[in-house]
This record gives structure tokens, sequence and C-alpha cells, in this order.
């Protein structure tokens, strides 16, 4: 887990690969490849493809770096978009090279991502997290670990599950809102967010 | 998929976050934020709190040597800001394989060859030829929808792919290609992981919307391929690429 200024040094560094500096992207690699490694390791469960993986989201990273809007998101979650989604396409049995990252889709929303809350995620330690989704109910975990970790579309849960789409869709929604709520009530929380309906 | 209004977005809020939605219904998602002017306040929230997912890991540190690995890489691999020297003349983009997440690409680029082959947009006068891009195209359909390497190329010449299917060799497939003088030819590169160039065909302007063509080498032991322009072919090339992909370990 980095620190808030670790999120403001990413800044420079992103600026840094931008005018070519290789020095700047090994930075970079020591502060976020751990995170990387991680989503990569538990999607595929092989170090070494998981390995690969990580590496060529860097080399990505490094040939698209100025697809990389800071204003839109931070880098860590944009190159752990990035090996998530190679993650994804190596479980799924296709290439990922017809992937390639303008991975972050909150850089479609015109407001952009919440920057407080990247930062409130940044001081809150992968424990707290995972303890956060523990206190989910069962059903919604299962849901969203997997559509993230799994690569599964709603529909594809409502099918596995047993449950009508509207369901399956629902239990994604409601963990989100539930998590974000949760992650409202800590100290490290960001004040713009306000609590989601249950619905 | 017929358009989604605001309050469907927002209601695949959470399984737009978690990456979870049928292509179809992404492009729909993506299409409506594209234009939409109103806040998607679930959405944003949806988009934050799933970032939870990846932070609740311990982190894994790689082994030793792949910082290594991943320097040596790009020692010899450019970046995308640093290709053109010579810019051709760039025609609008028509947003054909845009840039999109893997579930969408896929089928955007499937449906794009196709599009090709049932207009019957490229016209050559001689049969060899027509016969040469129909069975290029083939090929790149049931290689990217069969999950063969299809590699990204890019640059100011235009957008596209090389995509390798085995035993029939590797074609490049480019969407609005830049327009280039009448005396000015494009041509066709292979780099081993050395950077020595291999010339692979070559390319002239043309109003098509998507350019074919196969190319004269299979991808094997190759790790770059790119594009030139050249006044004519040549044994290497003369000036930076205006087209560059990366290939997979061959």
């Amino acid at each position: 887990m980095t620190d808030p200024a670790t999120l403001h040094d990413d800044g420079v560094l992103a600026q840094r690969i931008r005018s070519g500096d290789r020095d700047a992207l090994g930075e970079v690699y020591d502060r976020h490849a751990s995170a990387a490694m991680a989503v990569a390791l538990r999607i595929v469960a092989d170090r070494e493809g998981a390995e690969d993986l990580v590496h060529d989201a860097f080399v990505a990273i490094w040939q698209k770096i100025d697809r990389f809007d800071p204003a839109r998101g931070s880098l860590r979650s944009w190159i752990v978009t990035i090996v998530r989604n190679r993650a994804i396409d190596r479980l799924r049995g296709t290439r990922p090279s017809i992937e390639i990252g303008e991975a972050d889709e909150r850089a479609l929303l015109r407001s952009g991502p919440n920057p407080t809350w990247e930062s409130a995620m940044a001081r809150l330690g992968s424990i707290q997290l995972r303890a956060a989704l523990d206190e989910l109910p069962t059903e919604q975990r299962q849901a969203i670990e997997l559509a993230y970790f799994g690569g599964r579309t709603y529909r594809e849960i409502a099918t596995l599950t047993g449950v009508p789409l509207g369901t399956a869709n629902g239990r994604l929604r409601l963990a989100l809102a539930r998590l974000r709520d949760r992650l409202s009530q800590t100290d490290a929380a960001p004040v713009a967010i306000s609590a989601g309906d249950d619905r | 998929m017929s358009e989604m209004t605001h309050q469907q977005v927002e209601e695949l809020a959470g399984a737009f976050a978690l990456g979870a939605l049928d292509p179809e219904e992404e492009m729909a998602v993506r299409a409506h934020l594209a234009d939409c002017r109103e806040a998607h306040p679930e959405l944003e929230a949806a988009l934050s709190a799933a970032m939870v997912m990846a932070e609740s890991l311990e982190p894994v540190p790689p082994s030793a040597d792949l910082r290594d690995r991943l320097m040596a890489t790009i020692e010899r691999t450019p970046q995308e800001n640093r290709q053109p020297v010579t810019e051709p003349q760039k025609k609008p983009g028509r947003g054909w394989l845009d840039w999109f997440s893997p579930r969408v690409a896929r089928p955007l680029a499937i449906a794009a060859v196709a599009a090709v082959i049932a207009v019957g947009a490229w016209n050559l006068s001689l049969q060899s030829q027509v016969e040469q891009r129909d069975a290029a195209l083939r090929a790149v359909a049931d290689a990217i929808s069969g999950g063969q390497a299809a590699f990204r190329v890019e640059g100011a010449a235009g957008r596209g792919y090389v995509v390798d299917t085995p035993g029939e060799g590797a074609a490049l497939v480019v969407t609005d290609l830049a327009d280039l003088p009448p005396d000015r030819i494009y041509e066709l590169w292979l780099l081993n992981p050395a950077g020595a160039p291999v010339a692979v065909g070559i390319l002239t302007s043309t109003d098509e919307a998507v350019a074919v063509v196969q190319l004269e080498r299979d991808l094997s032991g190759f790790s770059i391929f790119a594009v030139t322009v050249e006044a004519e072919r040549v044994a290497a090339p003369s000036g930076e690429p205006v087209m560059l992909g990366v290939l997979g370990s061959s």
C-alpha cells in the first residue's frame, strides 16, 4: 500500500517517463510492481505467468505513458487496471496484445475520480480493506470476486450462482455501495463521498 | 445494443466498475458516457469502491530478476510519443478499432473486418491481389475471433493490428491510413530482438477505410513491427517509424 506522498510523486514520475527517463519507470516499478503482481497472481494463479503479465504491462506503460492523465486518476490504479485486464485476458485464453490499455474507466467520467478517495484508500492498509470485504454478505463478496478476479460478467455470475440477472447485477452494485459506506466510516475516508442507497 | 439511458447506466454501475458487463453493454455504457454531460454519482462511487478489490490484496514482490528483464526490454522499446519524425497528413479518424477494453476491442475488430468483407470496400484491378487481400481478411477475422495473436500497431500513419495466423503467416490491417505524397510508399519491417530490420512488404496510400497487406515473413524470431516512409522499396529503413507495434515473445 502506498501513501499519499507517493501518489503525488507518481505524477512527477509519470512526467519523467514521458520525457523518456527509463530510471523513472524503474522507480514506478519499485513502488507498484508488488501490488500489480498481487493482482496478476490472484487472477492467473501462476507465478511465472503473473510475472510475464507484470513485465508486459510495465512495457506498455512505458510505451503509452501519454495516455495516462493524472487529472483522471492515480498512476497506481492505472497500472493495476492494466494488469488486471491483461490477467483476465490470460484467464479467458485470449491474447493480451489485443487489449492495451486505456484501462481506467474513470477517465470516461466528466467529473473524473475523487482524488480524496484515492488518498483515503492509500492511507488504509490491505488488512483494513480485507476486513471491509469480509464484512460483506457472502453472496455479495462471492459476486464481486467472481467479477473482479474471475473475469465473469454479471450474466455469467447469475448462471453460476443460480440467481436472476437482476439479482446478480444488484449484488455487485450493493456490494460496492456497502464497501463505499463502510470505508466512509473510517478516519481515512473522503468527506466528499456521500452514503449510498442500499437498493 | 440500443442506446442506454442515464438511469440504465447508473443501474449497471457496479457491473461496469468491476468489468462485468458483456461487450455490447460495455460499449453502450461507454458510448453514453462519451456523450452525456450529466454527473454519474453512483458510477463514480462504484469505480472508486472497486479499487478496494486490488488494494485489499497482500503485496507480492516479484522475483529479483524481473526488474532487470523489464529494464532490458524498455532499453530497446520506443515510446509512442517519440515515434514520428516524418508525419504524413492524417485523415480524420473514423473511430474504428478505438481504444477500448479487451472485451470490446475484439468484437469491434471482428466487426470492422467483417464490414470490409461484406461491402467489398477494397477495389483492386488485379484478381490475384483481390484474392490475396480476401484471404488475408478472412485470416484476420478468423485469427481474431479464434483468439490468435493480434498485436496492436499505431503511429502517425494510422492504427491497426498485425495478426499472426499459424500456417498462414501474418497480415497487417490498418484503418484510416494517412495519405502520402505520390512519390512515397510505406515500407513494412520486422525487427529482431537485436534491432536488425527485415523488409516484409510495402503499402501505398489508399482511399479505403481498411488497408490489408500480407507480410512476406512470419513473425517468428521478431519482436518489433514497424512502418517507415520511403521513396522506393529499400533494404534498410531511412527514417523514423510512422507506425510501431511490439510483438509477443517469439
